[in-house]
């Protein structure tokens, strides 16, 4: 047996909580040298605060971790630098205003590395060779880089620093095919190098093509890890899922359902949507599954207006609605609600009930002039549809919990003259279980009243939950769309994770 | 799910130990301090505490105040603020000066609507395109200064046989101007604080990105705050000139940083969002207060500039830190 | 199949284009016109003017190297303002005693304020503009009381005059002095980190600091260099006029920004550079001349300088192109075929 391999990590038994959320319960894991080793598992599995335990922005509460044998204790992210580990984040850091290798440059405490600065430029442009970037000048602006080039940038920055395990988050999320041919083949010459990768992401196809070891994490437990040549998507699924009560669709209350509300044909945002279209009906309630990256939210951020470059045909209760503008999209009577409430949804320091009011202070003016009686009554008729407490409408949202801030958020969305299209991206983002039973009461009830509902979402209970269509989006393209009765847990998954059916051969 | 907890954490700090924080402490020490000064200053300074005294305050702080007042609406929708007021205020005056010879009313109507009309160009490049206000206002600015040079090389003085002594006439000891001040206080408040324009002005200063994202009609909103701005240095502009009686590039004064520094030290945010027309007025009525105090103690010009400048500062400061620890867990 | 396809490097968006070679071009036209001012009206710059041109470029082309730079580290520094009238005054008054005390206090009084403006908006991250502008109010005050609000004379003129001495018919020693501070910046920014982490502050505050860039040492020191450089600028001016003024205006900043933006500094931040900066000053400068050899009315200088910043501005503008696709945006597509299940 060849379990002597040498290591180049390895974690033991390691339980990292946050009051009372278990993050991770005894998780152990192995790294051999020169592996490309996969961690998949679906949200809130645990992956990320694995990889901060790893890369020292956060100490385990129990177990142990080793690097190349030694272990070792963490306490700053630079400590974990010091001994060769790198991270890069799907949030890349690169100052786009600079070049390549002002970039690479920025931030070191010792410029060259002890060499000259032609050695060391060589040695650089070597690395980026090795990387696929063999075309990529170091003058290069990194603003003029595609997305896949500045990932690899960002790779060659973390090697650059003498890293000898590389931990990448979700590289290829928001790449295309040919580009994550690139990052792929450049990881590839890493691991020959003797260079240790761990690959963490949620397409499977890429995971089984890429990488020689993959391990599951589910509910902050490793569930599972074998050769990749021994797994199946579907079989990784499988283990990634658990158990999913398979929930009997909810019944659609039609309402006054208005067929044919929502027209969209061929909506494209370069680089990023390509010809999505759809039709839906008033009273219907659709979810987009779809990871990060996938082009979910760009399709309700497209609608919403906010992509100035998206193109297509968008039909609204039968007027053509353009995009580019969310002041058109209003007036068309969609209404969008961001998956980032805190930077595009709520007005913070304002109260409770100046946020459920914002957008509709026609309603409640004469003459130009908000009548504080009228305001005070809708604020505490929505304040009940979305059982918020009426004594703290006065409140600032900034003090809410992040439940609370949401079905404020939401509520600022219901029951509004004139809505036809409600576009709710991550409803639930950030709430917890009582919350959450809230907000599909909301949405449902939005729907109800005839409005047409599309939410976004990478929940599969939330989706098998609320939907009465769903639709899968991979790498920007719709994979399929279903009546809900004829998804199951299992089959979204794998439509959003490798953009086919489970059980079609991988 | 760790959102919940940080959140939850943070609630659970706010409602911790009633004592205030040090920099909130700070800004009551210094709220106190200011006041001491003034009551010190009211009794020990020769003449400050008579009416003539305080109707001298309030004359002083209305030309500012108006404009101040107007300008308040730009920082508070998050458009900063214009560095060539001064040069509105001049312009303006000077239109309205030549106009006179068309009537006062007209007069009073050309100047209302060049001040409006040039914020309000200025607002559009600002709020369509999303260009520096500091910039824009520079260069339209500099177009002012080149207009008024070539409109008027020289003073400017009303034509013969027009009298235009109503506007520096006073009324039960207090001169127009104050009253005009008050009015139009009250009324860009109300405008502010209760219309549907003022409650998405507040919005979109607090955060421009979510603002946007909900549909509220942000150029317009921009536009609308440099107009009545524009409207309200105008109105100043006009009261200037009755009471200067002859104008020139010279009636722009120290208004630019004069307004700013009523608008910052009444505790409006820099960036928007916060604030409100009330803490102008105060902000306007304390430079104002101070100066006075300075004034008759003898102090030079240079020296309430160089008080000026420090309250500004330490307000600012303070403010910022106040905030902070309102914020923080 | 992919959605990007094997997409090219992006074409480099035509704002910065613009901002890279802009500086440049300006000057280039700037000079042209200069050349062809004989046969176009007559008249015609002599060295003199050249001359001239840098002598005003050595003062107001000083305070746009402060502005210019913090605009860069993304930020705003009205303080400029405050010591171009405020360490001129301390230079003239105690340079009545002693003229080389005077020159290093009002410079070291320069470095102090830059330092504090710096920590102030660094450590406590607070909005430069606000900041600066009660240093400039407060500042200016001060100038204002130490000289009494009135113009203050310098008896050495022996300084000003050796200052002012034409070398090489356009020099000075002012002027060489400029060039000096100009080229010591421009050789840092090139070609030290810490003109790298300068553009990086000013370009993603955020990437920078998780990078491990020093944000806050970066900008303090790019305050107190703002300061000092413009203090230097005014000192100069001061004992070429032999005069401090308790109030200088706010020509000054006014020039500074206008002249940084025509230099191709980003008002983003992140963006430009010190020969940017000194090609935008001198064009400026040029400009300055070319009126003044025209004689004409300092309102058309005035009106072509705010045309000249606002047409800048908007062509810089970040919204702009956003604008622009969504006003290109076409009311209706043709109809696309219905979307094939997936393969």
């Amino acid at each position: 047996m060849s379990e002597e391999k040498a290591l180049a990590a390895e974690v033991r038994g390691v339980t990292k909580a946050y009051g009372p959320i278990v993050a991770l319960s005894d998780v152990s894991f192995r790294l051999r040298l020169g592996e490309i080793h996969a961690l998949v598992g679906h949200n809130g599995a645990g992956k990320s605060t694995f990889v901060k335990v790893l890369s020292g922005v956060v100490s385990p509460d129990q177990g142990e971790v080793l690097v190349y044998g030694q272990p070792v204790a963490f306490k700053t992210p630079r400590q974990a630098q010091a001994a060769g580990i790198a991270v890069v984040e799907q949030e890349l850091s690169l100052v786009p205003a600079l070049t390549v290798l002002d970039n690479i440059l920025l931030g070191r405490v010792d410029p060259f590395g002890g060499q000259t600065r032609s050695a060391f430029l060589a040695g650089v442009q070597d690395l980026l060779a090795q990387l696929g970037l063999r075309d990529v000048r170091l003058s290069t602006v990194v603003e003029d880089l595609t997305m896949a080039e500045r990932q690899l940038v960002e790779i060659a920055r973390a090697l650059s620093r003498d890293a000898r395990i590389l931990i990448l988050d979700e590289p290829t999320a928001t790449l295309g095919e040919s580009e994550i041919e690139r990052v792929f083949a450049g990881v590839r010459k890493l691991a020959d190098k003797g260079c240790s990768v761990i690959f963490v992401s949620h397409r499977l196809g890429e995971v089984l093509d890429l990488c020689s070891q993959v391990t599951v994490f589910r509910d902050g437990r490793m569930i599972a890890s074998h050769p990749a040549a021994e797994m199946t998507r579907a079989g990784i699924v499988e283990l990634m899922l658990g158990k999913v009560s398979e929930k009997a669709e909810s019944a659609m209350r039609e309402g006054a359902r208005r067929d044919g509300l929502v027209d969209i044909d061929g909506l494209t945002v370069p680089g990023q949507i390509k010809d999505f279209s759809l039709k839906a009906n008033g009273g219907e309630i659709i979810a987009i599954a779809g990871q990060v990256g996938s082009g979910a939210s760009e399709v309700l951020r497209a609608l919403g207006g906010l992509i100035p470059q998206a193109r297509g045909r968008v039909t609204i209760a039968g007027q053509p609605m353009r995009l580019g503008g969310p002041q058109r999209s209003a007036r068309a009577g969609v209404v969008f609600a961001s998956n980032d409430r805190k930077g595009e949804g709520l007005f913070l320091q304002q109260s409770v009930a100046r946020n459920l009011l914002a957008v509709r202070l026609k309603a409640v003016s004469r003459f130009g002039f908000v009548s504080g009686a009228k305001a005070a009554t809708l604020a505490r008729r929505l304040a009940g549809l979305i059982g918020f407490d009426e004594k703290r409408l006065g409140a600032a949202v900034l003090t809410l919990s992040g439940g609370n801030q949401q079905k404020v958020f939401l509520g600022r969305c219901i029951e509004r003259q004139g809505t036809q299209l409600l576009l709710f991206d991550e409803p639930t983002r950030g709430v917890d279980v009582g919350g959450r039973a809230d907000i599909h009461n909301l949405v449902r009830h939005a729907a109800s009243t005839g409005n047409c509902v599309i939410f976004v979402s990478s929940e599969l209970d939330e989706i098998l939950d609320l939907a009465h269509t769903v639709v899968t989006v991979f790498a920007g393209r719709i994979t399929r769309i279903g009546r809900r009765r004829e998804m199951t847990a299992a089959g979204i998954l794998a439509e959003i994770t490798s953009g086919s059916a489970a059980g079609a051969a991988p | 799910m760790s959102e919940t907890i940080s959140s939850a954490a943070s609630r659970v700090a706010l409602r911790a130990s009633g004592k205030p924080k040090p920099a909130t402490f700070a800004m009551y020490v210094f709220v106190g301090l200011v006041a001491a000064l003034v009551i010190v200053g009211a009794f020990t300074t020769q003449g400050f505490l008579t009416a003539g005294n305080f109707r001298a305050i309030i004359t002083s702080a209305a030309f500012v105040g108006i404009m101040a007042v107007g300008a308040t609406l730009i920082m508070l929708g998050g458009s900063l603020f214009s560095i060539s007021l001064g040069l509105t205020t001049a312009l303006t005056s000077i239109i309205f000066m030549y106009a006179l010879s068309l009537g006062i009313v007209p007069a009073m109507l050309a100047a209302l609507l060049a001040g409006t009309l040039i914020f309000m160009v200025q607002g559009a490049i600002i709020g369509a395109i999303g260009a520096n206000p500091i910039i824009v206002t520079i260069g339209a600015g500099a177009i002012q200064d080149g207009l008024i040079g070539w409109i008027s090389p020289g003073d400017v003085v009303p034509p013969p046989g027009v009298d235009i002594d109503f506007l520096a006439r006073t009324y039960f000891n207090l001169p127009v101007s104050v009253y005009v001040f008050i009015a139009v206080a009250i009324v860009t408040d109300l405008r502010v604080r209760r219309s549907q324009f003022g409650r998405e002005l507040y919005m979109l200063g607090e955060n421009p990105r979510a603002a946007r994202a909900a549909g509220l009609p942000v150029e317009r909103l921009t536009i609308t705050a440099f107009a009545v701005s524009g409207c309200c240095v105008a109105i100043a502009a006009i009261l200037i000139a009755g009471f200067a009686k002859n104008v020139n590039l010279q009636v722009q004064g120290t208004y630019t940083f004069d307004v700013i520094a009523a608008i910052l030290v009444g505790g409006n945010a820099v960036t928007g969002g916060r604030g409100s027309v009330g803490r102008t007025v105060v902000g306007a009525l304390v430079i104002a207060t101070i100066s006075d105090i300075l004034l008759l103690l003898g102090a030079s010009t240079g020296m309430q500039t160089l008080v000026k400048g420090l309250i500004v500062l330490v307000v600012v400061v303070l403010l910022h830190l106040t905030q902070r620890e309102g914020r923080a867990s | 199949m992919s959605i990007s396809g094997d997409a090219p490097a992006r074409p480099t968006p035509i704002s910065r284009r613009i901002q890279t070679v802009m500086p440049y071009v300006l000057l280039a036209v700037m000079v042209g016109v200069l050349l062809a001012l004989p046969l176009l009206t007559g008249q015609s710059a002599t060295a003199f003017n050249v001359y001239d041109a840098l002598q005003l470029w050595s003062a107001y082309g000083l305070v746009t190297l402060g502005v210019g730079l913090t605009m860069i580290a993304g930020e705003f520094d009205f303080g400029v303002l405050g010591v171009f009238a405020f360490c001129p005054m301390i230079a003239v008054k105690i340079g009545e005693y002693d003229a080389t005390l005077g020159l290093a206090l009002a410079l070291g009084f320069a470095a102090l304020i830059g330092f504090l403006q710096g920590v102030i908006v660094a450590k406590l991250r607070l909005h430069s503009m606000p900041v600066t502008l009660g240093f400039y109010i407060a500042l200016l005050g001060a100038t204002m009381t130490i000289g009494h609000s009135q113009s203050v004379s310098f008896s050495n003129f022996d300084l000003g005059t050796a200052l002012d001495a034409q070398k090489l018919q356009i020099l000075s020693w002012r002027s060489l002095i400029a060039i000096a501070a100009f080229a010591g910046i421009y050789l840092v920014m090139r070609f030290t980190p810490l003109g790298r982490d300068i553009r990086a502050v000013g370009g993603d505050r955020r990437a920078s600091r998780m990078v491990g860039v020093e944000v806050d040492r970066v900008l303090i020191l790019v305050f107190v260099v703002s300061a000092v450089c413009s203090a230097l600028g005014g000192i100069m001016q001061a004992y070429s006029f032999a005069t401090a003024l308790s109030d200088p205006g706010q020509m000054p900043l006014k020039y500074g920004v206008t002249a940084a933006i025509l230099g191709g500094v980003s008002l983003v931040g992140g963006i430009g550079g010190a020969l940017g900066i000194a090609v935008g000053a001198l064009t400026l400068s040029l400009l300055q001349e070319l009126f003044s050899i025209l004689a004409a009315p300092t309102w058309v200088s005035n009106l072509i300088t705010g045309v000249l910043l606002v047409l800048a501005t908007i062509a810089a503008a970040p919204d702009l192109s956003a604008r622009w696709q969504s006003l290109r945006t076409p009311r209706v597509l043709p109809a696309s075929p219905p979307t094939p299940a997936a393969e």
